[in-house]
């Protein structure tokens, strides 16, 4: 395969116990290059340890880890860009001198570090503070620095470990912003949360996993699709006879201004419309209702949520995640 | 490699720029030369001016031979009175006559000015005197008076009386300026001739020479100080390097970096570039004091030969200055990775001071062997001492200088050096990545050595 097709990262049967724990079984999975891949799960699920072993800080126990079709190694080191849950700065460094240091360990020369460095400082708003100690900056302000840290190589993967996590809204929609244009610049993301209204408006793919185990994967339309409860909303008028047909339609749930068809078990959407059409309604709104990923994270892990007990504790490098 | 560059070079330069490292390089020496004369220079000092005393005498005949030998003190009349008191700096190889004129010096500079007035007794009885001079005492009027009784030649007593008898230098001045002029009558008394007794009473001095290969040398006790000089020198830097190592390693621990530097470099570049990084910094620092230091002492002692303090410089060869090196850095990397490994598995600096503890007493243990190298350095103990990795760094650097040892356990004692220190650094690499990834709690021994096996 060329350079341009091999997935970008390629997980295969991987798994990783720290002592009784197991932290990620069996874990297989595909990120495609220029995708921004969601690796959803509760706490404690194993999304850290994942991320952990992807960028080489811990070896898995057993499955084989590929980047851009090669095992990991220390050449792919720069092409990454890791933040991580755990974010870390010398404090008494300046913040200028802190992200050239961490881009030249990325192969970056100083002259290239420090423009890269005024570049995102200035896009982040943080340009005033280059001059500034690590620990005279807010929490949010070291979060958006290590962030500048991450991506200011350039690199071909960016895997974020819950990147949102301790950002004021303001922020937080600043980073959408700059993740969408990092997205559209044609580079891999593949990011960690709990959280599903930010994975909802980033991601094309999404990976969901809980208690180590992956429990779906695949495009975010086709997961949704998967769970839709299969409903129309639907305004027309005049459609009555069309939604008779118990094959098609399993049943009609009158609202305010629309009704919600719920489809019968196979039945396809677009068959309905079109018997709408063909009966002469007038169709004022159809729409496929969709489940949101919120709706499908609380269904597949909902009371099963919670952690296994000590998940992590036991062995430190575990963490969460 | 251009990331191990990186490294060293960040360790470095965040470490040489701070306020610390500049306090210290200066301050450093300053306090050790501080502590070392300060309290004796202190002491010896007296504030004020002149010490007002009264003396009674009761012979009425010794009051001129006491008021003249304290107001010039120190003349080696008898012989036995000349002893170098006053934190007075031990000299040889110096004539009786040139002694007595730096002592004088000294005392000026230092010693103790006296106002001595003579009390006329007049008849009074003694307790009404005693009574007139404790109310001037307490008045401040006198700081002390001086009672020479009748029998003073015979009982070998006086009485001195003052508010403040814990100024031992004072009281030492009184009781030797009395007792010279004691020791003068008495000798008047038997018809002695004072001249003859201080000539025939001279001291003896020994010269001590260091037989070298190279020929035989003059050692005015430089060497002793230069052996122990050494050995303290290097311990002080192990441990205060050793520390900024343990620092820089739990530091990276606990603000967790170290997962974003894992991410970018292997661990051991890693590793490697935080103790060289550190030791650039400390050789920056030695280096910095031992030019001072050497200016300083070439021009001192220039000075102390032109002002007539004979004290020579014991010659150092240049075998010597590679050795030292050598020792020095062999002996720097062994701890220096001891630290790492300490600092790698622990969780927080107040943990790591702990840990560091048994590190520490091996290096204070390397400094406590000294002084038997020093006594005897060809001894068998002496050869052991010499060749163990963690002590041979100071005890073998003392034997060089005291009585240097065959080449070859030079050599043996640098190899196996350089051995402990490959071998740590070996350990310590298959350690440092899983210890600096592990948070919560600190690393037990059989996890570390399953750690080293799996890594």
């Amino acid at each position: 395969m060329s350079e341009n097709t091999t997935p970008a990262l390629r997980l295969e049967n991987v798994s990783k116990s720290f002592g009784e724990f197991a932290a990620v079984s069996d874990l297989s999975l595909t990120v495609r290059r220029g995708r921004v891949y969601g690796l959803l799960g509760p706490n404690g699920a194993g999304k850290t340890t994942t991320i952990r072993m992807i960028v080489n800080i811990i070896a898995p126990d057993a499955g084989t880890i590929e980047l851009f079709g090669r095992p990991m190694g220390v050449e792919l080191m720069d092409r990454l860009g890791y933040l991580p849950e755990e974010r870390g700065l010398y404090k008494k460094m300046r913040v200028g001198d802190q992200l050239r240091y961490f881009a030249q360990l990325k192969g970056m020369t100083a002259r290239a570090a420090d423009a890269a460095a005024d570049r995102w400082l200035a896009r982040l708003n943080l340009s005033e503070w280059k001059a500034k100690k690590t620990d005279e900056l807010s929490k949010g302000m070291q979060q958006k620095v290590q962030f500048v840290a991450t991506v200011m190589h350039d690199p071909d993967l960016l895997i974020l470990d819950e990147v949102f996590s301790g950002l004021d809204p303001v922020s937080r929609e600043a980073m959408i912003t700059v993740l969408e244009e990092l997205k559209s610049e044609g580079r891999t993301i593949i990011f960690s949360t709990h959280q599903m209204e930010q994975a909802e408006r980033l991601c094309d793919d999404i990976c969901l996993i809980n208690r180590s185990r992956k429990i779906l994967e695949g495009s975010l339309r086709e997961v949704k699709r998967g769970f839709g409860r299969r409903a129309v909303a639907l305004r027309a008028e005049g459609a009555d006879g069309a939604l008779d047909d118990p094959a098609i339609v399993a049943g009609v749930k009158r609202l305010g201004d629309h009704d919600e068809v719920l489809l019968g078990e196979g039945a396809d959407a677009q068959e309905l419309l079109r018997r709408l059409v063909a009966r002469g309604a007038n169709v004022m709104r159809f729409e496929m209702i969709e489940p949101s990923l919120h709706d499908i994270f609380l269904q597949q892990v909902g009371g099963d949520a919670a952690p296994a007990a000590g998940a992590g504790g036991a062995s430190g490098a575990g963490g969460d995640g | 490699m251009k990331k191990l560059l990186v490294i060293i070079r960040r360790e470095y330069v965040s470490r040489v720029r701070t306020k610390a490292f500049v306090v210290t390089t200066v301050l450093m020496p300053l306090l050790i030369v501080l502590s070392g004369v300060l309290p004796g220079l202190l002491f010896s000092i007296k504030t004020g001016g002149a010490t007002r005393l009264a003396v009674l005498d009761e012979t009425g005949r010794l009051y001129e031979p006491v008021r003249e030998s304290l107001l010039a003190p120190r003349r080696r009349d008898t012989g036995d009175d000349g002893r170098a008191k006053a934190g007075a700096i031990p000299m040889r190889g110096v004539t009786p006559e040139q002694r007595e004129e730096q002592m004088r010096e000294v005392t000026r500079a230092l010693g103790t000015r006296y106002e001595i007035e003579q009390v006329s007794a007049a008849g009074r009885p003694r307790d009404e005197i005693a009574r007139e001079l404790n109310a001037r005492v307490l008045k401040g009027e006198l700081d002390g008076y001086l009672v020479l009784p009748p029998d003073i030649l015979e009982s070998n007593r006086a009485e001195f009386y003052s508010r403040n008898t814990s100024d031992i230098l004072t009281r030492e001045q009184i009781e030797d300026g009395v007792s010279r002029a004691v020791v003068e009558q008495r000798m008047r008394d038997a018809n002695i001739d004072r001249e003859r007794v201080r000539q025939l009473s001279r001291e003896v001095e020994i010269e001590a020479a260091k037989v070298r290969k190279s020929g035989v040398e003059r050692d005015t006790g430089g060497s002793f100080g230069l052996a122990m000089g050494i050995g303290i020198f290097i311990y002080a830097a192990l441990l205060l390097y050793g520390q900024v190592i343990l620092q820089a390693v739990v530091e990276e621990k606990t603000t967790r970096i170290s997962e974003v530097l894992f991410s970018s470099v292997n661990a051991f570049q890693l590793m490697m570039g935080k103790l060289i990084g550190v030791s650039l910094v400390g050789v920056t620092q030695i280096a910095i004091w031992g030019v001072a230091f050497a200016a300083l002492a070439g021009y001192g002692v220039a000075a102390a030969a032109a002002s007539g303090f004979d004290f020579a410089l014991p010659s150092v060869p240049l075998s010597f200055v590679v050795y030292s090196l050598l020792f020095f850095l062999v002996g720097f990397l062994m701890y220096a990775t001891i630290f790492v490994l300490v600092g790698s598995m622990v969780t927080s600096e107040k943990e790591a001071g702990q840990a560091a503890m048994p590190v520490i007493l091996l290096s204070v243990m390397s400094v406590y062997l000294i002084f038997p190298v020093i006594r005897s350095p060809g001894s068998t103990l002496a050869f052991w001492i010499s060749i163990a990795p963690f002590l041979s760094p100071v005890t073998m650097l003392v034997r060089i200088v005291t009585d240097t040892p065959p080449f070859w356990q030079i050599a043996l004692s640098l190899a196996i050096g350089v051995a402990t220190t490959v071998g740590l650094t070996w350990v310590a690499a298959r350690i440092y990545r899983t210890g600096m990834l592990m948070y919560g709690k600190s690393a037990s021994i059989p996890e570390v050595l399953r750690w080293v096996r799996r890594a």
